[in-house]
């Protein structure tokens, strides 16, 4: 890779990294739009951007961003609150950029095709923002003004409104550019407007939408005293409205289709000749202004971050695996221990101390919080519940938990499956159906991440319809998935849904619906080890649990040794662990061993029998009993003591040793030793038995 | 709606049907209305409101509307408006 494909491939990094915080902030601003930091801060990525991309000659991408940072600055500079429409402007932009950085990247010629109309609708937004009168305090002071003159020069009320209306036509005039017009519109509505539905505001509003700049001029003059007056009649006489808009003539004819030809009339002005001015450069106020807001970003990214490549914190990783087999080995050495000599055995105390800091932080250098991942799925319930048309709540739960980096790049996908199904399939038609089932109007999708017996779970929990058995159950004999004669659990039926093709929905949306979405969703988290569980409660919900291993993740365990043989159990799914009285164990004829705990009878499962290790057989009141919490239940492992409790990384084991279901992964321990990493759920007594 | 004293205070968001149940209460007493001031809080929605206030202004001058006085509305949804109350 040459030197400037290097700084490339950094730039693409840093787009791609700015660019998803701005899918996150933008939605976050959303949402509390008066939250002015942020909108600095989506301000800066967008500065960034821009410079970055105007760099690397992608200049699709940087004039759109250009244009959007104003907007942006304007806003921020000013303070001005940001109305509904515009903050749909904002969040549609950030999705062109998406798109155009992904044309600029893959070199395709042809643009999305929101980028022009997008564009355009930001222009037309700096537009109004610069040449808008500063506030209502400067027109009513100017009308006053213009009134004063009207009075000094004995104008009447009706000159006087000619000569402000012809005022407009200039201003609107002077703001004209290309592809704008403007329009004198006169309305002269009749007296029973109203009753017909029509108000001169109605035509107002819809003008104000598509228009740069709007000034309308009521005459009021036909008013009649309040003995004469019916509020529901009309009595103003005629508005004059001076209209700048990117409108054709025959769009403009279109707002006013209902009303009688006499009511309306449309004059379009022509732009003035324009007379050559020699243009004053004034000095960039601005400019100075973005560097110094510039460096102040700079200033005050509190947070200092290098790059790393992931294969030099893998290599790190071993590093320190063998730093600490080293101190350990110094440690526990026979030799070393005997020096009777203070100063040596404190050294070595210290030497341990900091190994165990050094590799507590490394450990901790490829887990993140799983609370990204979490930011962008608010996007996705936002864009899906406009879509459908459902309001939707978002719980969240969770979010610290860290998770390897390399699994979370790869849950993105199959969340976004999960969310949307939720919200397409899960929740009811409509705030009408939540209704009649007593419900709050408002659908609620709960997104959550936590530990669960040495795992990772993330749930994506709906409180909609629920999945109906009976129907999963004839589609997939329908669709020849299952015969119909076998007898299934209800999470098996659920499972169904799982299937390639399978699919109950009525009618195919574009967001899910086709049958292939949880497939893939399965796919992808069997890749990673993992796999989903379905819960679902007719009437009350569905949850769709993604359960993921520690893979590379920091996992507290409990070290045991049996036959010799050091073994892992994660400590978050102990309960407890004792030494048996002979007189609680108890062997039942080809059920095997059990242990009665405060009136349950728990399984005992011997690792020798699982490993076939070829070990002395204790009896279960001679060791330990480990008793811990799996799917299937209460199982208690038979280990002959109890090392201790460490923290460990779960390394991956090779194909052959993964084939063992029972065991999730392996650790090196502090003193270079081995171990293998029990995987609990997978731990069966030889003979399966209910649980008493 | 809010009378107190001498002054009546309104919405500018007022529907249609609440102008004329405002043009009902204000007929008879207008009289003892000295201010009507106009919370400019919301989008007007009815041209029927200016109508009426330019109708109260215009039987009783002295009736002070500040709203009415200042003669320009800048808003989101119309643009700016301006009226003169041919007073």
């Amino acid at each position: 890779m040459t030197k400037q494909e290097q700084v490339k491939a950094i730039f693409i990094e840093e787009a791609g990294e700015i660019i998803e915080k701005l899918d996150i902030d933008i939605i976050r601003f959303e949402e509390n739009c008066s939250d002015f930091n942020l909108l600095n801060e989506i301000f800066r990525g967008v500065h960034t951007l821009k410079g970055n991309t105007n760099a690397f000659g992608f200049t699709r991408l940087g004039e759109f961003v250009h244009h959007f940072e104003d907007v942006l600055d304007h806003y921020r500079s000013t303070q001005e609150s940001i109305e509904e429409y515009n903050l749909e402007l904002f969040v549609g932009s950030v999705d062109v950029i998406k798109e155009v950085m992904n044309c600029e990247l893959d070199a395709i010629a042809t643009l999305p095709q929101s980028y022009d109309g997008c564009l355009e609708k930001i222009k037309n937004l700096i537009s109004i923002k610069k040449n808008k009168p500063s506030s209502s305090q400067e027109l009513q002071e100017s009308a006053t003004e213009l009134k004063d003159l009207a009075l000094e020069f004995g104008l009447s009320c009706l000159e006087q409104q000619q000569n402000s209306i012809e005022r407009s036509i200039k201003d609107a005039q002077a703001k004209q550019s290309e592809g704008l017009n403007v329009y004198k519109i006169d309305l002269t509505l009749d007296t029973d407007c109203y009753k017909r539905g029509f108000d001169y505001l109605l035509f107002l509003n819809m003008l104000a939408q598509k228009a740069l700049l709007l000034e309308s001029f009521f005459n009021m003059e036909g008013i009649v005293e309040i003995d004469s007056f019916k509020s529901g009649e009309n009595y103003i006489g005629k508005v004059s409205v001076v209209v700048l808009t990117s409108l054709s003539r025959s769009e403009a004819d279109e707002f006013f289709e209902f009303l009688f030809d006499y009511e309306y009339e449309i004059n379009l002005i022509e732009p003035p000749v324009v007379e050559v001015m020699e243009a004053v450069v004034k000095p960039s106020v601005e400019v100075a202004k973005v560097a110094a807001d510039s460096s102040a970003s700079n200033s005050m990214s509190s947070k200092s971050t290098i790059r790393i490549d992931t294969f030099k914190l893998d290599e790190l990783f071993d590093s320190v695996g063998e730093l600490v087999i080293a101190q350990n080995f110094i440690a526990q050495n026979d030799k070393i221990r005997s020096i009777d000599d203070e100063s040596i055995n404190r050294t070595i105390e210290t030497l341990s101390k900091i190994t165990k800091r050094i590799q507590d932080r490394v450990m901790s250098l490829r887990m993140v919080a799983i609370k990204d991942t979490f930011d962008k799925m608010k996007r996705v319930v936002r864009d899906t519940s406009k879509k459908t048309l459902k309001e939707v709540n978002l719980i969240v739960q969770g979010e610290d938990t860290e998770i390897d980096k390399t699994m979370i790049d790869s849950l993105s996908d199959p969340l976004i499956h999960i969310i949307r199904n939720a919200i397409d399939h899960g929740l009811e038609a409509d705030a009408a159906e939540r209704i009649r089932v007593g419900k709050n109007t408002n659908g609620s999708v709960t997104l959550k991440a936590f530990h669960k017996s040495g795992n990772i779970v993330i749930s994506v929990s709906d409180d909609g319809r629920g999945i109906n058995k009976e129907r999963v159950l004839a589609k997939a004999i329908e669709r020849g998935v299952i015969s119909g004669d076998e007898n299934l659990s209800d999470s098996q039926i659920f499972a169904l849904i799982m299937q390639p093709g399978f699919s109950t929905a009525e009618s195919i949306s574009d967001l899910s619906g086709r049958g292939v979405g949880l497939d893939v969703v399965k796919t992808s988290i069997e890749k990673l080890r993992g796999k989903i569980e379905i819960d679902s409660k007719e009437g009350e919900g569905t949850t769709f649990s993604m359960v993921l291993p520690l893979t590379l993740a920091i996992i507290d365990g409990m070290l045991v040794r049996t036959a010799g043989e050091i073994y892992i159990i994660p400590t978050l799914s102990v309960v407890e662990s004792f030494r048996p009285e002979k007189e609680i164990v108890h062997v039942f004829k080809e059920k095997g061993e059990f242990v009665s705990l405060r009136g349950q009878y728990i399984p005992v499962m011997r690792l020798s029998d699982v490993f076939n290790l070829n070990a002395k057989r204790i009896e279960p009141w001679e060791g330990i009993l480990v008793c811990v919490e799996t799917e299937g239940g209460r199982i208690a492992i038979l280990v002959d003591e109890l090392v201790g409790r460490q923290q460990v990384v779960i390394k991956t084991l090779g194909k052959t040793l993964a084939m063992l279901k029972e065991i999730s992964g392996g650790a090196i321990l502090g003193n270079g030793d081995i171990a293998l990493i029990l995987n609990v759920d997978e731990l069966r007594p030889l003979v399966e038995v209910s649980h008493v | 709606m809010e009378f107190n004293g001498d002054i009546l205070t309104i919405d500018m968001s007022i529907s249609m049907e609440e102008v004329a149940e405002f043009e009902e209460f204000v007929r008879p007493r207008i009289d003892y209305i000295e201010t009507i001031e106009v919370e400019e809080e919301g989008a007007l929605r009815s041209s029927a409101l200016m109508s009426l206030l330019v109708s109260l202004k215009r039987t009783k001058p002295e009736l002070k509307i500040p709203f009415l006085e200042k003669g320009v509305l800048v808003s989101q949804k119309y643009g700016t408006i301006h009226w003169i109350c041919h007073d």
